[in-house]
């Protein structure tokens, strides 16, 4: 036990090393800009994940809450409002659409959940995408520069990197917490918690309320990632991909998001100029993981490991 | 507003419900009995759509390009259950993913084949023309819509409440374990209902086809909208299908009509007033 968990550390640590090291190794900046981008998908996945882990609800509409943050800062960008302002009112939306999240699934679970999440990013989207006044239609809304301090490439990328493990903490912590403990009774036995007098309900909106709020950073990076937001960024195939980000990874691993985005997002990007249907394979990879490796990537990993290891000390 | 436009909201709205009942139905009766929410079934509409309108342009014959539609996309369907689903049975979650893994594949390779401009179907005369409602002249096609609903409603009802195959898969969704031991062969059964509700879906293609743009997306599209209708209406319930398909088919045209901007968001409305009052559905049972 005692030297897993130092194996892990030190790999954890390593990890971190070689992020924060990554901008002096002379990479070329396409890829540090895509890391960043990895790192912003990866956010929206722990959000995901946070639900799918800990509480059993697999949310495919989780990109819906991002794009709605990334409008609010796009919007008030185009209103000529400073970055304070951008960033309070992409704070407010992102409350009041998780808000509507939560009221709307609190009272459901399994896959009643996820056709409810899955409705409601439609409706984001189609609102993105009719609402033209507000949103711009189909054309999205442009010239959303990042702040000073962070406009240049590397200094964005670290931007992404300090949320993304900043955030990842924060979960740490509230997994570790009495909350986090009533999240995975919930998750185990709806039942049971509740004749134990917890209202399963109010759990789930404050769950889905803290998940929200990492969607919607994860939005608010990703427009200045890519200095514009369209329709598309609240689109079921965005949701999907960050529920295949989740599943790739595996499902409540800590490191599966990360994992699951950095395939996904290399794919996207990198793979898409050599191989026009990306999506395809995409679509197999994980039809294939869901079939023979249930538990993700990393999941996968780590039992494989842990079995070694139990028959080389027996 | 006059009546007469009214009206042409009205029969709008009815004829655009006549096709999410089609697509809804097939949606509700796997739920129903297989218990998979299958979000390829807007995968298997645009499928069946694309076909339909390469038959149709080829024959002229819309009845045609839905028969060759269903049966193509039924096919298609139980390939899929018989090689990838079944693997899976029994395991909500997994189950779901796979379906949503099948919906990425299909709408890629309908891209692939069929590329990225929409596409419409061009009908024949007998349903090409307009009919003449008093003071309002109203298109041929959009009734034809209406009547294939109404005759797929009644030809489910009598099949579900007056046959035999329609006992065994009313005891299949009541009980499927006590069904089982009775002798019947669930498995056979919920393959049958799986390829059932794919052609529900191939046949709801061709006839979108004639009404909507085919494009990539539309597979989205009217899958949010099955989504709703069935959450309205309540998962596995047919009636609930067709409540709801109504329902949200007339919010849609009166909002598409009066206020274009929210017309997403007045879909929204119903289905939240349901979840908060009966999250099971109108017609669904608490399980």
């Amino acid at each position: 036990m005692m030297r897993r968990l130092t194996v892990s550390r030190l790999a954890v640590v390593a990890g971190l090393a070689l992020a924060i090291a990554v901008p002096y190794l002379g990479v070329r900046r396409y890829y540090i800009s895509l890391l960043a981008l990895v790192f912003i998908a990866a956010l929206l996945a722990v959000s995901v994940n946070m639900l799918a882990g800990q509480m059993g609800l697999v949310s495919v509409g989780h990109a819906g809450i991002a794009a709605s943050a990334s409008y609010a800062v796009g919007w008030s960008v185009n209103q000529g409002h400073g970055y304070p302002t951008q960033l309070l009112l992409a704070l407010a939306v992102t409350l009041v659409v998780s808000a509507v999240y939560a009221l709307t699934s609190m009272r459901t679970s399994g896959i009643f959940f996820l056709m409810v999440t899955l409705a409601l990013g439609m409706v984001v989207f189609g609102l993105a995408y009719r609402l033209s006044r507000v949103t711009g239609g189909e054309n999205g809304l442009r010239g959303v520069w990042r702040p000073p301090g962070v406009s240049e490439t590397w200094q964005f990328y670290y931007l992404c990197l300090a949320v993304l493990v900043l955030v990842m903490l924060a979960l740490w912590v509230i997994q570790r917490s009495p909350f986090g403990l009533v999240l995975r009774g919930i998750r185990d036995s709806e039942s049971r918690m509740s004749s134990l007098g917890y209202s399963v309900a109010a759990y789930k909106f404050f769950a889905i309320m803290i998940s929200g709020l990492v969607a919607g950073a994860a939005g608010v990076l990703s427009v200045w990632h890519a200095e514009f937001v369209s329709p598309s960024s609240a689109g079921f195939l965005r949701s999907a991909l960050t529920v295949i980000m989740v599943i790739l990874g595996g499902v409540g691993t800590w490191l599966g998001p990360l994992v699951g985005a950095g395939v996904v997002v290399w794919t996207e990007n990198a793979l898409s100029t050599h191989l026009e249907r990306w999506p395809t394979v995409l679509g197999l990879i994980f039809i294939i993981v869901v079939l023979f490796a249930p538990q993700g990537l990393v999941g996968t990993a780590a039992a494989r490991l842990r079995h070694r290891r139990s028959r080389t000390r027996s | 507003m006059d009546t007469s436009s009214l009206l042409v909201h009205t029969l709008n709205g009815l004829s655009f419900g006549a096709l999410l009942f089609l697509v809804a139905s097939g949606f509700t009766l796997i739920f129903g009995l297989l218990r998979i929410v299958n979000l390829a079934h807007g995968a298997f509409y645009l499928v069946g759509a694309y076909i339909g309108l390469l038959v149709v342009a080829a024959t002229g014959n819309v009845l045609l390009g839905i028969l060759v539609a269903a049966l193509a996309v039924s096919a298609l369907g139980l390939g899929l259950e018989r090689t990838l689903l079944k693997r899976a049975r029994g395991k909500e979650l997994p189950e779901v993913l796979l379906t949503i893994g099948i919906a990425f594949v299909i709408a890629d390779l309908c891209l692939a084949a069929f590329g990225g401009d929409p596409k419409s179907v061009t009908m024949p005369s007998v349903l090409s023309g307009a009919v003449q409602f008093g003071s309002v002249t109203y298109p041929r096609y959009r009734l034809f819509v209406v009547l294939v609903a109404v005759l797929v409603a009644i030809g489910i009802y009598l099949v579900q409440h007056h046959t035999k195959i329609g006992a065994i898969v009313r005891a299949g969704v009541d009980d499927r374990e006590i069904a089982a031991a009775m002798g019947i062969n669930v498995d056979r059964v919920f393959t049958g209902m799986f390829a059932f509700g794919a052609a529900l879906a191939g046949l709801a293609g061709v006839v979108g086809a004639g009404l909507l743009t085919v494009l990539p997306g539309a597979d989205v599209e009217i899958l949010l909208f099955a989504l709703v209708v069935v959450i309205i209406g309540g998962l596995g319930s047919v009636k609930g299908a067709a409540v709801g398909s109504v329902l949200i088919g007339l919010v849609d045209a009166y909002s598409k009509a009066w206020i274009p901007e929210l017309s997403y968001f007045t879909i929204f409305a119903p289905m939240a007033l349901v979840l908060v009052f009966r999250p099971a559905g109108l017609f669904g049972r608490t399980a």
